[in-house]
């Protein structure tokens, strides 16, 4: 049985996997002073897909990092579930990241000198848990990467390599999976795969991703599109087409 | 082009540093050296203007070959008649050591140090260069003076009484009248140099009757070729062996004389300076070729808009020349430092150096200006040409991979160059036969081949076995450990390079320790098969003693067979070589030294002579033929060879015996007894003569034969210790080099670890992936060092002859374990400051890097 002949369980958009309430982020002081994140609340259900959108410096990666727990928060609270982020000291957001996050970046995702199966398990290694194979063989053949596992990032394609990238995020059965511009760097088709395969994670395997992006036809995959602009969020979306999200960004006049 | 090699030099600041760090250790090395030898030898030039003084012509006896035969005394009124002499004075000096005076607390001054000498007073200060500062001279029996330095150092007080030990034992109650200054300032570097009057000096030294050369001053009047010329007729008269000589002569002859011994001083260490320049190249090379790596792109933007390969070339040269430079002027102020440095730690295990100046000569600084220079460009030519060789578009795409493989080219280099070093080696040691010297350019031409052709073969090695030593670490480190191993494995020619460094220090000290644990093993091994003899009496201060020594322990009941061992230079045969006088008829129950053919002659063969086989070889006899012999005295006679004996054993000169010596005149003095003890013997017995003879020859070391064992190894373990100091050096550059490396990798890698932090690595766990990279480095370096020490300790052992107790290879495991695990330890710290820094990066910062 494959992961994605299991039956639908959403868990509903009721329960929140990551919160931000009045967030402000400032860089700089005085005269260069930069307010990247404009006293921002904004909700991530749990088992939903979400993508936040908006320009060049509307603050969607800024946002993301404090979700993430990568960065710090200037004013305000960050919560992954219950946890207050803003009370973590590092080594506890590390923790909190090693254990209850997933990560997957736009470019540089795996580490050149693991073999793809050590990548993907890289987080619960550095935790020194056991993986669970069973959930961890079906992740694998789940993205068609069972026969590349002892394979190193060198020797994969780059829509591969993104696939074990998403593996690592999925295989320790994160709370949130942030994905930072996923598909930015692979072809449309190759982009295209990894968008279905993250939008099945979250509608059969019950996960809650968060993924900024630029990109209407990326944005169309996911459950809920937020728009960032200034550092505030500026509008909704539900259920959208890439139609849909690209007449929304005309209308801010983007 | 000149600015953008400006801008970049700023720009780069901090990873050069640590270029800059390497050259200016390897520099200040060679800097120490030049600084040391020139400081001695104007120190020593200063001393031996002092020594020749006034002295405008010199008496004094020759000889063809050996240590010539001193001068009737009558000689000092044959020359003082001479016309244009205005004075003529005898001297005669005790060899060091021959004559030690003793403590106020019954001590004497060590005899290892500075020098220990006994001249006979001479009141004509022009001629003898020694004037009186207090008190009176020494002309009467019983008296004494001493320099006023070694008087103050050593708490000797004029008035008071004091003992003098002799070659001959303790010469009792001898008052100190007065104190010298040796020159103007009394610079004597040290030296203990007492005065007696001529007769006194003749009785202590044991010379009655005979001085050692007479010191002329010639006449303001007269001219000093004539003076010279009429002193040679009266010798020409006489049917001694004596020649007459100039100022200038015995000036450049006394310099010669010191200059040797500080020569040997400086070339030694110079040849540790050169190891460590020789590492330095290596670092240097790796620091280029990583800092040009990561600017490959800005290389390739600046070939896309028009610059030439050559320029950029030529860019990076002048870079590297920049901070050869400036490396090379720290280096001349560092080198300053560490050659009083070197001075101290040489004091502190016991071989003093006499105060010398500073001089920074201008032959010093060009030769570190042209060595920190050159060093540098040539380790920055290859990096410069592999980035520049880069196609502009290739260098411009993203993640060009600077993660070279081993190359098969290389490797296939590397291996030519190995097996050339090795058979370069092997033909050294075995089917040529060169002259040590010849022997040890050889080895030395193949020992560096061998190293950089395991440079060259190493990233070929660097994978397989940085993967074999970190196959535990995942286990004890979890991912760290495994990522550390990677981490290790990923660029083998940064790898290979960075432990070549350590590599060449640590081979080093591994010969070293093969080198003295063989030594020793041979020694034990002699002992234990070829002497039987229980005890030994040995004089530290090598000046010999009196055969009275020998003559009481063979009176004493408890001991059996004794002989004392006397030696002087003869012609045997008509080839000037090595005599030692020993008791023949007794000595093959002290030692067995492998009789080949005849048999040791019983008493009274007074004109046996027993030979080594090669000597017999090459003299073309054999046992009960006849062998001429002739002493320095000039007595000849016609010797037996009684026996032939193997050349691997203690003793390497022939046996005559010690009647042969009395009748010849040749040398008096025992150098060294051997003695054992009959069969039953009551130890206090034993005991109490030892303890009697040692209170009479307080100067003398009565040894059991463990503990005759034990001064060699000591000797040995301090030589090591000697050894190990110069190349410590050579091992702190190749630590340095490796946390030189590893930063310029943090820094490379920013990206990865951010990620690796991102996805919950946390700062102990990246700290200690870093670190053990640094280890698994360290030790890679460390394993082909150790094997390639211990074949060169083995080629080294093989190519010793037997007398120096070569031939048997000991590998002492223990020991060079320990320097391993320094070494780890070491770069643990030294992989401190890189570590940290990975471990502070921000993350977010390090992931969009």
């Amino acid at each position: 049985m494959s992961l994605l002949d299991r039956p639908l369980s959403r868990t509903g958009s009721d329960t929140v996997a990551a919160s931000a309430i009045t967030v402000s982020k400032i860089y700089g002081r005085g005269e260069t002073e930069v307010r990247a994140l404009d006293d921002i609340t904004v909700d991530f259900s749990a088992g939903r897909f979400t993508a936040i959108m908006g320009p060049s410096g509307s603050g969607k990666s800024t946002l993301m990092h404090c979700l993430a727990g990568l960065d710090t928060v200037t004013d305000g609270h960050v919560f992954l579930g219950d946890t207050d982020l803003s009370t973590l000291n590092e080594k506890q957001l590390t923790l909190l990241r090693r254990d209850r996050i997933g990560f997957v970046f736009q470019a540089f995702n795996l580490i050149p000198t693991l073999t793809a199966i050590e990548n993907i398990t890289l987080p619960m290694d550095l935790a020194g848990t056991t993986p669970d194979r069973e959930w961890v063989d079906l992740v694998v053949e789940t993205v068609g990467l069972a026969d590349r596992t002892d394979h190193r990032p060198n020797e994969l394609s780059g829509g591969q390599q993104q696939r074990v990238a998403v593996s690592r995020a999925l295989a320790g059965r994160p709370a949130v999976i942030f994905a930072d511009e996923p598909t930015g760097n692979l072809d449309s088709t190759t982009g295209a795969e990894i968008l279905d395969f993250m939008r099945r994670a979250v509608r059969q395997m019950g996960q809650t991703i968060v993924m900024v992006t630029h990109d209407p036809v990326a944005a169309s995959y996911a459950d809920r599109v937020v728009f960032l602009a200034d550092g505030k969020v500026t509008a909704e979306l539900a259920d959208p087409t890439p139609d849909a999200v690209l007449d929304h960004m005309k209308s801010l006049g983007d | 082009m000149w600015r953008l090699t400006v801008r970049n030099l700023g720009a780069n600041r901090a990873r050069f540093a640590m270029t800059t760090f390497a050259v200016v250790l390897g520099v200040s090395f060679v800097v120490a050296s030049f600084v040391l030898s020139d400081g001695l030898r104007s120190t020593f030039d200063d001393l031996s203007a002092d020594i020749v003084g006034g002295t405008d012509l010199a008496v004094r006896p020759v000889s063809d070959f050996g240590d010539p035969i001193p001068l009737d005394e009558s000689l000092l009124a044959d020359v003082r008649a001479v016309d244009g002499v205005a004075a003529a004075t005898p001297s005669i000096v005790g060899a060091d050591n021959a004559v030690l005076p003793v403590k106020a607390d019954g001590t004497t001054i060590a005899t290892n140090g500075p020098p220990q000498l006994l001249f006979n007073w001479v009141d004509e200060p022009a001629l003898s260069g020694f004037t009186l500062v207090d008190g009176a001279a020494p002309d009467e029996p019983g008296e004494f003076t001493m320099d006023l330095d070694a008087a103050a150092t050593h708490g000797f007080e004029i008035g008071q009484r004091y003992d003098l030990i002799t070659y001959d034992g303790v010469a009792a109650d001898f008052e100190l009248v007065g104190t010298t200054s040796f020159g103007e300032d009394n610079a004597t570097v040290g030296a203990t140099l007492m005065h007696v009057s001529l007769p006194q000096a003749q009785e202590l030294i044991g010379a009655e009757g005979v001085i050692d050369g007479v010191a002329v001053d010639v006449a303001p009047s007269a001219d000093n070729a004539e003076v010279m010329a009429a002193i040679e007729g009266v010798l020409a008269q006489g049917s001694v062996t004596a020649e007459v000589v100039d100022q200038a002569t015995l000036t450049a002859e006394q310099e010669d004389e010191f200059a040797f011994a500080v020569t040997i001083i400086g070339n030694v260490l110079l040849g540790f300076a050169v190891v460590s320049l020789f590492v330095s190249v290596f670092i240097i090379y790796n620091t280029f070729a990583i800092v040009l790596s990561q600017r490959i792109r800005e290389m390739a933007l600046l070939r896309a808009i028009g610059a030439e390969a050559r320029q950029l070339r030529r860019s990076v040269v002048a870079e590297a020349a920049a901070v050869g430079l400036v490396a090379s002027v720290i280096g001349l102020g560092v080198g300053i430092g560490v050659a009083r440095g070197l001075t101290a730690i040489f004091a502190l295990i016991g071989a003093e150096f006499p105060e010398y100046p500073t001089i920074l000569g201008v032959r010093t600084i060009v030769i570190a200006l042209v060595l920190g220079v050159g060093v540098t460009v040539l380790a920055s030519i290859m990096p410069a040409r592999a980035a520049t060789a880069i196609s502009p578009i290739a260098g411009l795409r993203d993640g060009v991979a600077a993660t070279r493989g081993s190359g098969t080219v290389r490797t296939a280099v590397g291996l030519v160059v190995l097996a050339s070093g090795a058979a370069v080696g092997l033909w050294g040691l075995f089917l040529s036969s060169p002259s040590t010297l010849g022997l040890v350019l050889i080895l030395g031409t193949a020992a560096v081949a061998v190293f950089f052709g395991l440079t060259l073969c190493g990233p070929m090695l660097a994978r397989p076995i940085t993967a074999a030593i970190g196959s535990p670490l995942p286990r004890m480190l979890g991912p760290a450990g495994s990522l550390a191993t990677g981490n290790a494995g990923r660029n083998p020619r940064r790898t290979s390079t960075t432990a070549a460094a350590l590599m060449i220090g640590l081979s080093l000290v591994t010969m070293g320790y093969v080198v003295g644990e063989s030594v020793k093993a041979g020694l034990s091994n002699l002992l234990d098969t070829s002497i039987t003899a229980d005890y030994f009496v040995t004089d530290p201060g090598q000046g010999g003693f009196s055969q009275a020594v020998a003559d009481e322990l063979a009176a004493s009941d408890e001991f059996g067979a004794v002989t004392g061992f006397r030696l002087d230079t003869a012609r045997l045969g008509g080839d000037a070589t090595e005599v030692q006088a020993v008791q023949l008829s007794t000595i093959d129950e002290l030692f067995d030294i492998g009789v080949t053919d005849g048999a040791f002659p019983g008493a009274g063969a007074a004109d046996a002579v027993v030979l080594h086989d090669s000597l017999a070889t090459s003299l073309g006899v054999g046992v009960g033929d006849d062998v001429p012999i002739e002493f320095t005295s000039g007595y000849e006679t016609m010797l037996t060879v009684a026996a032939i004996h193997d050349d691997n054993t203690v003793i390497n000169t022939p046996l005559v015996t010690d009647e042969l010596f009395d009748r010849a005149g040749a040398a008096d003095a025992d150098l060294f007894v051997a003695a054992s003890v009959v069969d039953g013997a009551d130890e206090a017995e034993v005991t109490r003569v030892i303890d009697g003879l040692a209170a009479s020859y307080p100067q003398l070391a009565f040894d059991t034969s463990d503990e005759f064992q034990q001064q060699f190894e000591s000797i040995i373990d301090n030589s090591l210790v000697a050894i190990n100091v110069l190349l410590a050096l050579a091992v702190i550059i190749a630590l340095i080099g490796i946390a030189n490396t590893l930063a310029l990798s943090v820094h490379e890698r920013t990206r990865e670890l951010g990620l690796l932090r991102a996805v919950g690595m946390t700062r102990r766990q990246t700290r200690r992936m870093i670190r053990w990279e640094a280890v698994l480095v360290a030790l890679f370096g460390a394993v082909l060092g150790v094997a390639t020490g211990i074949v060169f300790g083995w080629g080294a052992v093989t190519a010793m002859p037997p007398e120096t107790f070569g031939g048997s290879l000991r590998i002492p495991a223990v020991d060079i374990a320990v320097v391993v695990v320094l070494a780890a330890v070491a770069t643990l710290v030294a992989a401190w400051l890189p570590a940290r820094r990975a471990g502070r990066l921000n993350v977010l910062d390090a992931i969009s890097h």
